[in-house]
């Protein structure tokens, strides 16, 4: 798949790729902990099972998204070292 | 004593010579969508209550704007990291994206609109993985599979004939709105209005097949003050 061309990357401007990506692989995870973080709290605390959709959707969420921010982050590359 | 303005800049060349590969960075962003899922956790009070009103239509106004912007030349498509060629002069695939998560969220019930989200933000990007690896018969078996998946772990709370039929309804209408393409309805809209409404007519017809709705996925969280 072709994306647009990157030459602009390199111009200067800070990125916006590169101020939103903590938020990009912050965020999931602050939400599948909390999720996380409900069923323990209202579930396994409070011995009701009501709340297992709380744990299912976090693990989810958290496990979706850290498979595809390690090849991201991996894929972050000091382009002088490479030069 | 180390000029700070030179260190300013090693700091600011250094940011610069970052480079990130396009084709993870939208996987990422595809996964990112799951954070939205926060709506149905958030405390069930009246001033959260009217955030939970604006903010996704607002955020929807603003990424409209945007592309408006970008498609008529006052911001240049260059800044739109990740965006595909054919994309250039079409409406973005992250306007389709936010759309129609926003329309689950406002018009569909929590039980259909969580699992054709995770199709959206975790299974388009899984499928779009089979694709680069496989070849196509196994994405539609493979992207089938993950779908399904979403729909069999969100409905576990309802009777087991609705989990078997929602599930290979909505895996089906996801496998659809993923591999069908049109050049101006993207898939990333697709993949989550099919299964929606096909789950929808499955969900008005749940009283006359004799069966009972499942209840809610996620309940809104408790103020802890």
């Amino acid at each position: 798949m072709k994306y647009m061309k990157k030459e602009f990357y390199f111009s200067k401007v800070i990125r916006t790729e590169i101020l939103f990506t903590p938020l990009l692989i912050g965020l999931p995870l602050i939400v599948g902990f909390s999720f996380i973080f409900e069923w323990y709290n209202r579930g396994i605390l409070e011995g009701s099972s009501a709340f297992n959709g709380e744990l299912i959707l976090g693990i989810i969420i958290i496990i979706g998204n850290i498979v595809f921010d390690i090849p991201l982050i991996k894929s972050l590359r000091v382009l002088s070292k490479k030069k | 004593m180390v000029n700070v303005a030179d260190r300013l800049k090693d700091a600011r060349e250094k940011i610069y010579s970052l480079d990130f590969d396009a084709h993870w960075y939208r996987r990422a962003f595809h996964a990112f969508g799951a954070s939205f899922l926060l709506y149905y956790i958030l405390p069930d009070v009246d001033w959260i209550n009217i955030l939970k009103l604006w903010i996704p239509p607002l955020i929807v106004v603003f990424v409209i704007i945007l592309e408006v912007f970008r498609l008529t030349g006052k911001i240049s498509s260059n800044h739109f990291f990740g965006l595909r060629m054919y994309e250039k002069k079409r409406i973005g695939s992250y306007v389709f994206f936010a759309v129609a998560i926003l329309i689950l969220l406002r018009f569909f019930p929590q039980q259909i609109a969580i699992p054709c989200i995770l199709c959206a933000t975790l299974g388009d990007p899984i499928i779009g993985e089979i694709r680069r690896r496989f070849s196509q018969k196994y994405v539609y078996l493979l992207g089938f599979l993950v779908c399904m998946y979403f729909f069999i772990i969100t409905w576990f709370k309802s009777d087991v004939l609705l989990i078997i039929l929602v599930s290979i309804v909505g895996g089906f209408g996801a496998i659809i709105g993923e591999t069908k393409k049109f050049w101006w309805l993207d898939d990333d809209f697709m993949i989550q209005m099919i299964p929606a409404i096909l789950l929808l007519i499955i969900w008005i017809s749940i009283p006359y097949l004799g069966l009972s709705y499942p209840g809610e996925i996620i309940y809104p969280s408790i103020m802890p003050w």
